[in-house]
């Protein structure tokens, strides 16, 4: 029922982690019931090991929270050598998630997964707020596409590009991607935010800026989505604070392919497990298929006043 | 350190709200089940079910298993995630993620232990407590309880009640010795109260446990924190409570280890601190 296709690879599920949210390896998915997770996206790696950010590196406020872990990863080599062989033995599709900061950096990490059993596809992480450089492969829309190509001539895997939500317009950053060989995108990456600790006149993480997930950007997101979709073909797999069934229905009614499950997992361990049991009642109650509700947004039109 | 069984995320039922001071209250809560044996020290994310609560759950150290699959948190109430959890009513769900982290080891019965906690810093301590006594060890446990004023010493009676040796302090000198945990533990020492040799383990405010890490280092003392962190998950996979790790210690092979599973007791000779 829930069976999902993005591109070549078939998913037991619309359902995924978000990078960053379940992990660099695959132990959290003891939360999970088999099925129920479409893809296990584990967190970026990049080819050097990076310590991460000083703590506090997360902060809540009302809908949501912001985090500037700084990309806390042991590198390439350990990822190859410890975590790489445990993929073999996982059950889902497994997508490992790149980051870098130069377009040599990612070509690396994509032939380096490209080369691992375990993983059936790769996401670029060209768009995470909390570390230095890199930044212009989300914003401009030459250096992103020049980086996708590059990735693209090496890839023996499906390549996702992860597209940033902090520019002005997102649909010529979406173009590029498609038309350099993206076989899906990701909407969206975490928002820049700044949390304020006014009696010490500092931002309350370390790092000062961090991203913003949970379900205050789900509006955001689902507007992401939508604008995405008018201008590009490939599947997009969305990611922006969902948390339940119907969350997870309105980012497939406005286009999206699959839906990245992030900051609910924190709460909930279990939070994947518990939207698909969820996702398969209100489509058996309603009488609906994925696929129908696919896409099927009908936009208003306009009121002349 | 003691690695926690495998944990589950399970819907846990209010039972008991007990205050225990103007600030803090046991929650009681029932569990669909418990496993067998539980180190001191290992904690639980707790979160209303309802969503009345904020997005991330908080940890709580477990305070005590009062009987068959309950199981009871020690919880000052200061921010927006514990109101939360003191305004539920009997028989509300609460989200709980447990048993989680690495706990405090006994020690042999033979050994001398000391426990140094400050206000709901007590909170592993009663079940370390317990076991010791349940060893016969109580006569050779010293726990030192210190807080602002004696109504602090919050649930007080379950230490005094068990066969150990209980050490009260009160800043304002309303209950027990006049003036900072420390500053008894540092008079017990020096009268022989305690050996020097003793384990040392401490649990309560960033104030207390930095001072705690001065006097042991400077004392050479085998001492182990439980340490407090925000955290996003508790299970190890957000990397949101990172503490800097002793090169020369047993995590020194990478800079930062993870309050929630790599902790929260650790040997202050293995974290920054």
């Amino acid at each position: 029922m829930l069976r999902t296709q993005i591109g070549d690879l078939s998913l037991p599920s619309p359902l995924l982690t978000a990078s960053g949210t379940f992990g660099h390896d695959p132990a959290a998915l003891a939360f999970l019931q088999p099925g129920d997770l479409g893809a296990l996206v584990l967190k970026t790696v990049t080819p050097e090991p990076r310590p991460g950010n000083p703590p506090q590196r997360m902060a809540e406020f009302p809908g949501g929270v912001l985090n500037a872990i700084g990309l806390e990863n042991k590198g390439l080599d350990y990822w190859r050598r410890e975590v790489a062989p445990q993929l073999e033995q996982v059950s889902m599709p497994v997508v490992a998630n790149a980051g870098g900061h130069s377009v040599s950096d990612y070509v690396a990490m994509v032939q380096a997964f490209s080369a691992m059993r375990g993983v059936a596809a790769i996401e670029l992480n060209l768009s995470c707020p909390n570390v230095q450089g890199g930044i212009q492969f989300s914003t401009d829309q030459n250096a992103l596409a020049e980086v996708v190509a590059a990735c693209k001539s090496q890839a023996q895997k499906p390549l996702w590009v992860k597209l940033s939500p902090n520019v002005g317009q997102i649909q010529p950053l979406a173009i590029a991607a498609a038309e350099a060989g993206a076989d899906a995108l990701t909407v969206c990456n975490t928002l820049m935010g700044l949390l304020v600790d006014w009696r010490r006149r500092r931002p309350i993480l370390a790092n000062g800026t961090g991203g913003m997930s949970g379900p205050a950007v789900k509006p955001l997101a689902l507007r992401l989505v939508w604008e995405v979709k008018q201008v590009v073909d490939v599947p997009i797999v969305a990611s922006g604070g969902a948390r339940c069934a119907d969350d997870v229905l309105e980012y497939l009614v406005a286009g999206a392919t699959a839906v990245q499950i992030g900051t609910a997992s924190f709460r909930r361990p279990q939070a994947i497990s518990e939207i698909a049991q969820e996702l398969r009642q209100i489509l058996e109650q309603e009488d609906l298929s994925l696929q129908e509700l696919r896409a099927s947004l009908v936009w208003p039109n306009p009121v002349s006043c | 350190m003691v690695a926690a069984p495998s944990a589950a995320s399970v819907i846990a039922l209010v039972e008991e709200h007990r205050p225990v001071g103007p600030d803090a209250f046991l929650l009681q809560l029932a569990l669909p089940q418990l496993p067998d044996s539980l180190a001191p020290g290992v904690f639980a994310m707790l979160s209303p079910e309802d969503g009345s609560g904020p997005e991330i759950a908080r940890p709580f150290s477990l305070y005590d298993c009062p009987g068959p699959n309950q199981v009871s948190f020690l919880i000052q109430t200061l921010g927006c995630g514990t109101r939360a959890l003191a305004a539920l009513p009997p028989g509300s769900a609460v989200r709980c993620t447990f048993p989680l982290g690495n706990g405090f080891q006994v020690a042999a019965a033979e050994r001398t232990v000391v426990m140094v906690a400050g206000g709901v810093g007590s909170a592993p301590f009663l079940l370390y407590a317990q076991k010791r006594v349940a060893l016969g060890a109580g006569a050779n446990t010293h726990f030192f309880f210190g807080a602002r004023s004696g109504e602090r010493l919050y649930d007080r009676q379950a230490f005094a009640s068990l066969a150990i040796c209980s050490h009260f302090a009160t800043d304002d000198g309303s209950l027990g010795f006049a003036g900072n945990v420390l500053a008894a533990v540092e008079a017990a020492l020096a009268d022989n109260t305690i050996p020097a040799e003793a384990l040392f383990l401490a649990c309560g405010p960033a104030g207390l446990l930095h001072g705690f890490a001065s006097f042991a280092r400077a004392r050479k003392l085998d001492a182990w924190l439980s340490l407090e962190t925000y955290m996003g998950c508790g299970y190890g996979v957000c990397n949101a409570c990172p503490v800097p790790t002793e090169a020369a210690g047993a995590l020194g092979a990478w800079p930062y280890a993870r309050t929630c599973t790599d902790g929260p007791v650790f040997s202050l000779r293995d974290i920054q601190f």
